[in-house]
């Protein structure tokens, strides 16, 4: 009964996980020369991306440690507020991640993150049935955030520009390029018009994080209520 | 400050309650057509949301860059090349000085 969980959805996985990459490593360097700023060692840094891994989070704890404000609770809120997304990410991919049965399905849970989730709900549109997919894109995703991390804050001189590779626009090209193919009817529209509307206005007054929130929300309210029981779309 | 072990704990801590918290939340959710309705369209809204703040956060640059994304992604049909080439559109445009 279980989904398929094998080398081959692992390696197809990997294979999105390595396009990825290169932007998050050149986050990872910033990670970690912004740490070492912060008078953080590359140990402390190392650990921090490995149990936190998001780079929104991270950058926003350090940035309080930085100030001096940071105490036990305002980090646990940083963090609870920048990541309250992968709430909504955890949520979506439930009802086929939790097909791999429950090791599996929570370790692949702590290789999440924004751009590889969207990879792993956009493959299983397509039919992926292979539920190790998921750790497959997540895998390069922490090497290249704990290399970006280490080198960063050992070299921090190094650190490129990460506008000027494009990485910025990592993230949206992928989300840009998944949801062109997979808005495959009119109905489709209603979502896309409705998230971007919802990140816009709330991300405006709120930050980006919410925006994202926002979006997720309001396109699965609006789902739901012109849902037609029995009605497959 | 505190010790930087209790603050790599209670990041750690809620890391963790965030990536699972929602996953397990779902098991309490009776399965019904609107909550299918809602998983669905939940991706396309979050996309559509990240392409929507980095357009009006940019400029010239970035729409075509996620324009090329979206416009060979459809041509194409592969998604991940599609998305790389639109990265490399805004490296090279952004190299070219725009």
């Amino acid at each position: 009964m279980q989904a398929p969980f094998t080398l081959a959805g692992f390696r197809r996985g990997f294979r999105t996980g390595l396009a990825l990459g290169t932007a998050i490593f050149v986050y990872g360097l910033a990670f970690g020369l912004v740490a070492a700023q912060a008078g953080i060692s590359w140990g402390w840094a190392l650990a921090i991306s490995i149990t936190v891994f998001s780079g929104s989070a991270q950058l926003a704890a350090l940035s309080l440690i930085q100030a001096g404000e940071a105490t036990l609770l305002t980090l646990a809120a940083t963090i609870l507020v920048m990541n309250a997304r992968y709430l909504l990410f955890g949520a979506t991919i439930q009802p086929w991640l939790s097909k791999a049965g429950p090791l599996r399905a929570f370790s692949s849970l702590l290789l999440i993150g924004d751009a590889n989730w969207i990879a792993t709900m956009r493959a299983a549109e397509k039919g992926e049935e292979d539920r190790a997919f998921l750790m497959g894109t997540g895998v390069p995703l922490v090497g290249a955030w704990l290399g970006g991390t280490l080198i960063g804050v050992v070299f921090g001189a190094v650190l490129p520009d990460p506008r000027a590779l494009g990485a910025d626009l990592m993230l949206p090209a992928f989300a840009a390029a998944m949801m062109a193919v997979m808005v495959k009817s009119k109905a489709a529209l209603v979502p896309v018009a409705v998230g971007g509307l919802a990140a816009l206005a709330v991300g405006r007054v709120a930050g980006p994080g919410w925006g994202i929130v926002a979006a997720g929300l309001a396109g699965a309210a609006v789902a739901a209520l012109t849902a037609r029981p029995g009605v497959v779309h | 400050m505190p010790p930087i072990w209790a603050m790599l704990l209670v990041m750690t801590a809620a890391s963790f309650f965030c990536r699972v918290a929602g996953y397990m939340a779902m098991r309490f959710l009776p399965p019904s057509a609107r909550l299918d309705a809602a998983l669905k369209a939940t991706p396309l809204a979050v996309m559509a949301g990240i392409t929507a703040q980095a357009l009006a956060a940019g400029g010239l640059v970035e729409a075509l860059s996620l324009g090329a994304a979206m416009a060979l992604s459809v041509a194409t049909r592969n998604d991940v090349g599609a998305a790389v080439a639109g990265v490399a559109v805004a490296a090279g445009l952004r190299a070219a000085g725009l």
